[in-house]
């Protein structure tokens, strides 16, 4: 049978909202040992994300000033919990980044479920 | 004046490292077991030959992974990154060649003997201004009613 993003991803995810500065960003993802922090709106929808490669480029800028959507990566790629995990590492080896976003499949919902971490692949790649 | 940051002060001293023999099954399972993102392979000179990431584990999702060697998974790292080097200037490679990770060589040694590496969340400890070893007294801080 096939095996669904849903079997391994993970349930909620840790968000920052536009308005947060670099530092408490760095430490929300320091202090929870992640990777990652997704940008949300008030209104909760994602406005992108976060990642560690986002540092290098806010590296040069105040880390107090600056906020999360000075840097943040406009997310366009995510993928729902009956995605095949197949699916998921094919758009993660492509677009070559380390976890999709997991939004509900129902129409017109843009809710955040969770997050697939390329992390949580490669535990079930070591259990096989 | 603030002290120029140099590589040396954010890298993460010493490498986990592979053969180019070694089988992914075994190299999945140690980056898992230690909570790596990264192992650097090293040809049994002991020179850096490549670095094998999440990045590069993946697209073996579902396959025999015993059947794959490193040598055919790594990505093939052949910059030499001294640890004087301002971190600027190691940033400015991460950009521009796309690296999560930087490879640290012994400057002395005639070949690259790999002495630490550099990883883009070496970045964000930085930016975050949390000493290792602090969260527990943060966490406390947070859960201790005393103390808001």
């Amino acid at each position: 049978m096939e095996e669904k993003v849903m079997q391994l991803m993970r349930r909620g995810v840790i968000t920052c909202s536009e308005e947060t500065n670099l530092q408490e960003v760095a430490q929300i993802m320091v202090a929870n040992s992640i990777s990652y922090c997704v940008v949300t709106n008030p209104d909760n929808e994602v406005k992108g994300t976060i990642s560690t490669r986002s540092f290098l480029k806010g590296f040069m800028m105040d880390p107090e000033k600056t906020k999360a959507r000075d840097i943040l990566l406009p997310y366009t790629f995510t993928i729902t919990p009956g995605s095949s995990l197949k699916e998921a590492v094919g758009l993660m080896s492509k677009k070559k980044i380390e976890h999709l976003i997991v939004v509900s499949d129902r129409p017109g919902s843009k809710a955040i479920l969770g997050l697939l971490h390329a992390e949580d692949l490669i535990a079930k790649m070591v259990k096989d | 004046m603030e002290e120029p940051v140099r590589i040396c002060d954010l890298m993460h001293k010493g490498v986990i490292f592979c053969y180019p023999d070694d089988n992914l099954k075994e190299i999945a399972k140690m980056m898992h077991l230690n909570h790596l993102r990264a192992v650097v392979v090293l040809h049994e000179s002991g020179e850096v030959w490549g670095l094998i990431s999440y990045m590069e584990l993946i697209p073996y999702y579902g396959e025999n992974l015993e059947r794959f060697r490193a040598e055919e998974a790594m990505r093939v790292y052949q910059i030499k990154i001294d640890p004087q080097w301002p971190i600027e200037k190691a940033i400015d490679l991460m950009i521009k060649g796309k690296f999560e990770h930087l490879i640290i060589v012994d400057p002395h040694a005639g070949m690259k003997t790999p002495i630490g590496i550099l990883s883009s969340y070496d970045i964000v400890r930085y930016v975050s201004k949390i000493k290792i070893g602090h969260f527990d007294y943060m966490l406390k801080l947070a859960s201790d009613p005393e103390s808001s």
